[in-house]
């Protein structure tokens, strides 16, 4: 599209990581892609548009962070690719902001004379410029400007000061590519730029003599020591769960009141009837027991946003180095299994920044035993049936520690054994990371980050889990026959197929009707508690029908045939167990093909883990039942 | 032996970055082995000033003003001498 005259010049962004390459992206196009506090948060490539003061458009790419035009990892090269133009879809770049962090001149100047060296036009934005005079350094973008031969904007993107000057550079006719005089005399390149980069660091960005000791530093002393540091790393989790648990019931208690109290005026406006089954059983109770888990997943992206944006994430990675290394990872596997938290999607494509291509395999592969947030409504529908709340929502929140725990250690045991399969690397990788300074966190973009994956949450309940809900219901009401509700529900579509895979879900605890749920739930897994909410409501019909009782105590009444409680404290963890390894996300293996390249591994994957879920739960039921559970 | 290590870093100027106390400030004089590209990459190049400031497994040094965490096996590579 670049041939056409009047198509828009494109721009690159470029930089090291942790640059503020995607603060300035987000302010040049107002649009609003993460931002985190740690490399490797921007993995693919974004575009978005600008205008010039002049109201030309400008296509902006935000590229990859990367710290030279070598390129060792995926990620990188992307941006290497990028700026050659031999990304297909994406012209090469007619100008290159090369986005500085002021306060480390010495360091990210490397990758600008890199891309000075390519005779682009260049500019360069020297971002952060108010931290860098808080620590002391005495900048000269004038000079700098003289000695580079390329315009330098001084600026703070994240506080829109500098734009404006910014877009003045990038008026047409761009800057010139400029000569890059550090490479005229010959020689070691390598060497030449380092002794450019130390005389022009000398005129342009003196530091103050003494080695001050800043605030991250001084904090670093605690966080990162070796016994406060483990203690402070676990307390954080363990307060993210605790909250998690406690904070959430208030608002959780609403959505139920306002589920309850519509689904009461739906029931007596209408006359009994298919309909009004239709509604308020399908839809009122399929989408309401998913939805009302909305306050959980919010605090979780919140916590996450709030780790990522004080700088606390590269500390954890630090921090878990040692433990990584005992399942044959670096801590570098940290970022990618700790966001697969939230959701594994965003975890596996993280993985990028792992350079050593078989550790990035085997973190692909154990990502989705990371517990993601589409498994929090089963776990907070299952959990306080186990542990009664009087027991005290600290101990919920241990059970969900050991849940996370569980995944996670059996995740590391495979990725150990995994690790040795594939064989030791073809190259040296070894763990590097920056630590970035601790920031206020940025509350504008966390907040809209966790309305953007509360939003989705929202319109997946609003579609899938609505369409589903109402499939499950047309299921579980035709055929119909006459007799009592359980008949008729043994007697549907539902029923039957029920009734089919009772002997396969039976050794591990469940009926048929739970197997059901399970067997929807391989499309997303909250379905899982909206089939449940379909499925039970047989049982509702005995009690009064204007107390409705929540999903929770409808699953506590229910009996097997016989006579005993179908949720016996064994059968609940066994279904723990099997959610906690059931690769049931179909969105997961698409990624995990697409990143992995290769389809056998997703196929592989998923076969594996669902597998291991059925013998897991398996195992805890027979065996506990063994121990007389 | 710490007193034999620090009269060491007075008296020889090849040490690695491992040998170092934590808390000393040093001279990068030569990078040599397999990552010295990565590690000049990160900014550890040579004659910059470094300050090491934890040990144990990943250490920790300061290079102009940021914080840089690099495992042993690589900090293997960082010759260093004391500032003058």
């Amino acid at each position: 599209m670049h041939t056409f005259p009047e198509s828009p010049s494109t721009i690159a962004l470029i930089g090291n990581p942790n640059a503020g390459k995607t603060t300035l992206f987000n302010a040049l196009t107002g649009s609003n892609q993460k931002v985190g506090n740690y490399s490797g948060v921007t993995v693919e490539l974004t575009s978005g548009e600008t205008f010039t003061p002049h109201g030309k458009k400008l296509r902006v790419l935000d590229l990859p962070g990367c710290y030279s035009l070598r390129a060792p990892s995926p990620d990188e090269q992307v941006a290497v690719d990028a700026l050659h133009g031999r990304l297909p879809g994406f012209a090469k770049p007619d100008l290159v902001v090369c986005v500085l962090d002021a306060s480390n001149l010495e360091r990210h100047l490397q990758l600008a004379l890199q891309v000075i060296e390519l005779r682009m036009p260049t500019v360069l934005a020297l971002n952060m410029v108010d931290m860098a005079e808080k620590s002391g350094l005495r900048l000269d973008p004038v000079k700098l400007s003289e000695e580079l031969g390329v315009p330098v904007v001084p600026m703070q993107a994240s506080a829109n000061k500098g734009i404006i000057e910014l877009k003045q550079a990038l008026r047409f006719p761009f800057p010139t590519a400029p000569e890059a005089k550090w490479s005229a005399g010959g020689g070691d390149l390598e060497a030449a730029r380092r002794g450019f980069i130390r005389q022009l660091c000398e005129l342009a960005a003196r530091r103050p003599d003494a080695h001050q000791l800043t605030f991250s530093d001084r904090l670093d002393g605690w966080l990162l020591h070796p016994v406060f540091g483990g203690m402070v790393f676990l307390a954080i989790m363990f307060t993210v769960f605790w909250a998690i648990f406690s904070f959430a019931k208030i608002p959780m208690g609403w959505i139920e009141a306002a589920q309850g109290a519509l689904a009461g005026r739906v029931a007596g406006l209408m006359p009994a009837g298919d309909l009004r089954s239709l509604l308020v059983d399908g839809v009122l109770g399929g989408v309401g027991g998913v939805l009302v888990f909305l306050p959980q997943i919010v605090l979780l992206f919140l916590f996450i946003g709030l780790l990522e944006s004080s700088g606390y994430m590269a500390r954890a990675a630090y921090l878990m180095d040692g433990v990584m290394a005992k399942a044959g990872l670096s801590g570098k596997a940290f970022l990618p299994l700790f966001s697969s938290y939230a959701c594994a999607i965003p975890g596996v494509m993280a993985t990028r920044t792992i350079g050593s291509a078989k550790e990035r395999l085997v973190t692909i592969f154990i990502a989705p035993w990371m517990s993601c947030s589409a498994r929090l409504p089963v776990y907070f529908l299952i959990i306080p049936l186990l542990l009664h709340e009087t027991e005290g929502s600290w101990k919920q929140a241990l059970v969900m520690f050991a849940i996370y725990t569980l995944g996670t250690l059996s995740a590391f045991v495979v990725a150990r054994l995994l690790r040795r399969q594939l064989g030791p690397d073809s190259g040296a990788h070894h763990f590097m990371l920056e630590l970035p300074p601790y920031r206020r966190p940025q509350w504008g973009y966390i907040l809209r980050h966790v309305i953007e994956h509360a939003w989705s949450f929202v319109a997946k309940a609003g579609t899938i889990i609505l369409g589903l809900s109402i499939l499950l219901w047309a299921l579980s009401t035709y055929p119909k026959v006459e007799g009592d509700r359980a008949t008729a529900l043994a007697a549907s579509t539902m029923g039957r197929i029920g009734a089919v895979i009772e002997p396969v879900v039976k050794p591990l605890g469940f009926d048929g009707r739970v197997g059901t749920a399970i067997l929807t739930s391989f499309a997303a897994r909250e379905v899982f508690n909206s089939s449940l909410a379909v499925l039970f409501r047989v049982d509702q019909a005995a009690s009064k029908e204007a107390t409705r009782n929540s999903l929770r105590d409808r699953l506590a009444a229910s009996r097997w045939p016989d006579g005993t409680p179908l949720f016996t404290p064994l059968s609940m963890i066994s279904l723990l167990v099997f959610y906690i390894y059931a690769l049931q996300c179909l969105p997961t293996t698409a990624i995990v093909a697409k990143e992995s390249g290769s389809w056998k591994w997703a196929l592989g994957q998923f076969v594996f883990m669902s597998g291991f879920a059925y013998v897991a739960a398996l195992v805890v039921f027979q065996g506990g039942k063994l121990i007389g559970f | 032996m710490p007193h034999a290590l620090a009269t060491e870093v007075k008296s020889a100027c090849d040490l690695t970055l491992n040998q170092v106390g934590v808390g000393c400030d040093v001279t990068i004089r030569v990078l040599s082995g397999p990552g010295c590209d990565r590690l000049r990459d990160l900014g550890l190049c040579e004659q910059l000033q470094v300050r090491k400031l934890s040990g144990g497994r990943n250490l920790i040094c300061s290079v102009c003003g940021t914080r840089l965490a690099i495992s042993r096996e690589l900090a293997e590579q960082v010759l260093v001498a004391p500032v003058d």
